[in-house]
């Protein structure tokens, strides 16, 4: 895994394996790796990743099973609501950039709209 | 539970140059630490010191032990070889280290060996520069200790050898052990660090968790150490 080196490590395998979880890679149940393997397959420090996991077990979207390993909750919902969350994390940022170049809310509806028109066509 | 390491007002001249003065760290275990600096800082020397090759005035403490020869043995260092002739076959220098160190675990050198595609039938003279890094590491992690100390492992060396590498040490550090790697080129092993230290201005000058670096100044670990630099530098 590729690194920003200006943002929390931690914070970057969360973001990695919340989109794992949403895209459906991994499947609601489905058993993580153990730390260390993460470890190796993102190249990052053992601790590092157990605070990633720790953040994930205290959102309830992974469950830690005394013994058993760490598994992407089973409940549905909580990945939806996930889902919903991380999409308005990145429509707010977009909208803020928008707002800042003086756009309406009109104007910004008509521009995405036209936007996605416009890549519909070149595809 | 004991920290693996804790240096206390150490300091220490070479004739009448001061290398280091008024060190203070504590480091707990099962860390990876960064240890920084520029060529000349003194981080060779805080190694040694370290180990015991080097002798200073203050308190080292290794695993709760501060004699010298309880210190050595809780400590694995990157030895560079030097003692051992080019026709020294490897072979040789695994047994060297089995009998020397009673932490040392053949299976556990095999695996690395492996690992890190080290063909032990060769004599040291023979390997390239590459190799004989991934030698070092794999003898210094088959120990099974504390506290690892890797010195620049990896000053010139590839950059396939250097992802090895840096597998290896995710995969056998032991869970409780604290390594200490020393680098001045840190882009590279930002990811894997948990804190780092810069020797600056012959003394500890800065000790940081890496990921509050990141989180507090929205800068990269190598923008943090060259901005200590940029701050003026304070030498005389």
């Amino acid at each position: 895994m590729h690194f920003d080196d200006k943002i929390p490590i931690y914070y970057q395998i969360k973001n990695h394996i919340y989109h794992e979880i949403i895209t459906g890679t991994l499947q609601p149940g489905e058993k993580l790796p153990s730390v260390r393997q993460l470890a190796v397959d993102v190249t990052a420090n053992v601790n590092t990743v157990q605070r990633a996991l720790s953040e994930m077990i205290a959102a309830g979207i992974i469950e830690s099973k005394r013994g058993r390993g760490n598994f992407v909750t089973m409940e549905t919902t909580k990945i939806t609501a996930l889902k919903t969350q991380l999409v308005t994390t990145q429509l707010a940022h977009v909208y803020q950039q928008l707002h800042a170049l003086n756009l309406s809310d009109e104007e910004i509806l008509v521009s995405v709209q036209q936007y996605i028109e416009q890549r519909g066509q070149n595809k | 539970m004991t920290d693996s390491l804790e240096i206390q007002n150490v300091t220490y001249k070479r004739g009448m140059k001061t290398i280091l003065h008024d060190a203070n760290l504590t480091l707990a275990p099962g860390k990876i630490v960064g240890l920084l600096g520029e060529n000349g800082a003194g981080k060779t020397t805080l190694m040694r010191l370290i180990t015991g090759s080097a002798k200073g005035a203050g308190v080292i403490t290794v695993s709760g032990e501060s004699a010298e020869a309880d210190r050595k043995r809780n400590v694995s260092f990157s030895e560079q070889l030097r003692g051992f002739a080019g026709s020294t076959k490897l072979t040789r220098i695994v047994d060297f280290y089995e009998t020397v160190y009673g932490d040392f675990e053949a299976d556990r050198f095999t695996e690395l060996a492996t690992f890190l595609q080290i063909d032990t039938s060769l004599k040291l003279a023979a390997l390239s520069k590459g190799m004989k890094e991934k030698l070092v590491i794999a003898l210094t992690l088959a120990r099974r200790t504390n506290l690892y100390l890797l010195d620049e492992p990896f000053s010139g060396i590839d950059s396939m050898s250097r992802k090895k590498i840096i597998n290896s040490i995710i995969q056998w550090k032991p869970e409780n052990a604290t390594m200490v790697i020393s680098d001045h080129y840190v882009s590279e092993i930002a990811p894997i660090l948990d804190e780092i230290v810069v020797v600056k201005d012959q003394t500890i000058y800065a000790h940081r968790q890496a990921d509050e670096v990141r989180a507090e100044f929205h800068i990269g670990i190598e923008a943090y150490y060259e901005s200590l630099y940029e701050r003026g530098n304070d030498n005389d």
